[in-house]
């Protein structure tokens, strides 16, 4: 039976949560493989093994268990070994360049934060600070909603004023939050938030980056946040701060 | 640290917390070229999210019929939520006075961050729904 992968951290790593319920259903335990110094955690691969949510949110507590007591290294969600013996000669393989890895992200967290605008409060925002805006949509108002045209031209101008507040707004948050972390990724832009950053941050000082985030939510009323943290450091895996996972 | 506890525990934060990690689970995390990765066919549902405002006749008219509505007397920083942060913090920093400054404003601080978090989940729930209902179809088949 193949092997399923979930993270690699040191052999002596206190607290691998060996015996915990991991991905299938019904559930499988998960257990570690030694090599290279390193341990691996793993259970068995199901049959058909695709990414389901309850499969998604196993591979993501597993991680988050291990990671409360030490660093790991996660695997990207869907990693099968032929078997335990491939996974331990992985581990052997490349024991340095996991235990360079190891160290460097030792007591080290990613947070992820996202942001987007609160519509009502950036179109606040627009209309305080463009005169145009102010000027036509009084005008509009003023006819009863105006014409068809005007009010395509209104929207062109507020969808524009909106843009270009979603780029300064990414800077915004990106130029604030950065000088409290060690590195900083940055997802995709399509992902479809003004910004999605994740932040690498060390347990102990995370306070830095979420008292930073708080004030910048209390100053940009109009700025919304979904921060999600501590998470292991999936971000982070691979060598080279700041640089983004490749594609 | 009430954000860290919560969102840790992961299990019980359930769909909404899963989904804003969904692309770090899938799209970073380590690689070994000598395992085989599962297929992930079934999961655009990565980059259907677009909220970004984009550029069209509807969003044209979407956002004139939004401002013609937008109340001009109340400006941005009135937007519901603030005010209860503020005077929150107030009111628990002036009862951290009678127990030593230092222990007013750490709990002022802890305070602020469940606050501004609670705020912040009802505020910009209703919000969001539309799109994370389709969303969580999608994650369950």
């Amino acid at each position: 039976m193949s092997t399923y992968v979930y993270g690699i951290a040191d052999a002596d790593h206190p607290t691998l949560p060996e015996g915990m319920e991991g991905i299938g259903s019904p559930a499988l335990k998960v257990r570690t493989v030694k090599g290279g110094g390193l341990a691996a955690l793993v259970s068995d691969a199901p049959e058909n093994l695709r990414p389901k949510r309850r499969d998604l949110l196993a591979h993501q507590n597993v991680l988050a268990e291990a990671g409360g007591g030490g660093t790991i290294l996660p695997m990207r969600f869907g990693s099968v070994a032929h078997d335990d013996d491939a996974v331990a000669s992985a581990l052997e393989e490349r024991a340095t360049h996991y235990r360079e890895r190891l160290e460097a992200l030792s007591d080290r967290v990613e947070y992820n934060v996202k942001a987007q605008h609160d519509e009502d409060a950036v179109l606040h925002t627009v209309m305080a600070q463009n005169a145009d805006v102010r000027a036509l949509t009084e005008s509009n108002r003023g006819s009863g909603g105006g014409t068809h045209e005007d009010k395509l031209r209104l929207g062109e101008l507020v969808v524009k004023a909106v843009q270009a507040r979603e780029v300064q707004d990414a800077e915004l948050v990106r130029a604030t939050l950065e000088p409290h972390a060690d590195a900083v990724s940055a997802a995709p832009e399509s992902s479809g938030w003004i910004t999605n950053l994740s932040f690498l941050v060390n347990r102990a000082t995370s306070e830095r980056l979420l008292g930073a985030i708080e004030e910048l939510r209390q100053a940009h009323p109009h700025l919304v946040f979904r921060v999600n943290g501590p998470l292991p450091p999936y971000s982070f895996v691979e060598p080279g701060p700041a640089a983004p996972a490749a594609d | 640290m009430t954000v860290a506890t919560t969102q840790q525990s992961g299990g019980g934060g359930g769909t909404s917390g899963l989904y804003d990690v969904l692309e770090l689970v899938l799209d970073r995390g380590l690689v070994i070229d000598a395992f085989v990765r599962v297929s992930l066919v079934g999961i655009e549902i990565l980059k259907i999210d677009v909220r970004v405002v984009v550029a069209s006749v509807d969003t044209y008219l979407r956002f004139a019929e939004a401002c013609n509505r937008l109340d001009l007397e109340s400006g941005a920083n009135k937007s519901p939520g603030l005010p209860e942060i503020v005077g929150d913090t107030m009111e628990s920093g002036a009862r951290g006075k009678t127990k030593g400054a230092l222990s007013g404003a750490a709990q002022t601080i802890s305070e602020a961050f469940s606050q501004a978090r609670d705020e912040g989940e009802s505020q910009s729930r209703p919000r969001q729904r539309r799109a994370s209902s389709s969303r969580r179809k999608e994650e369950q088949e």
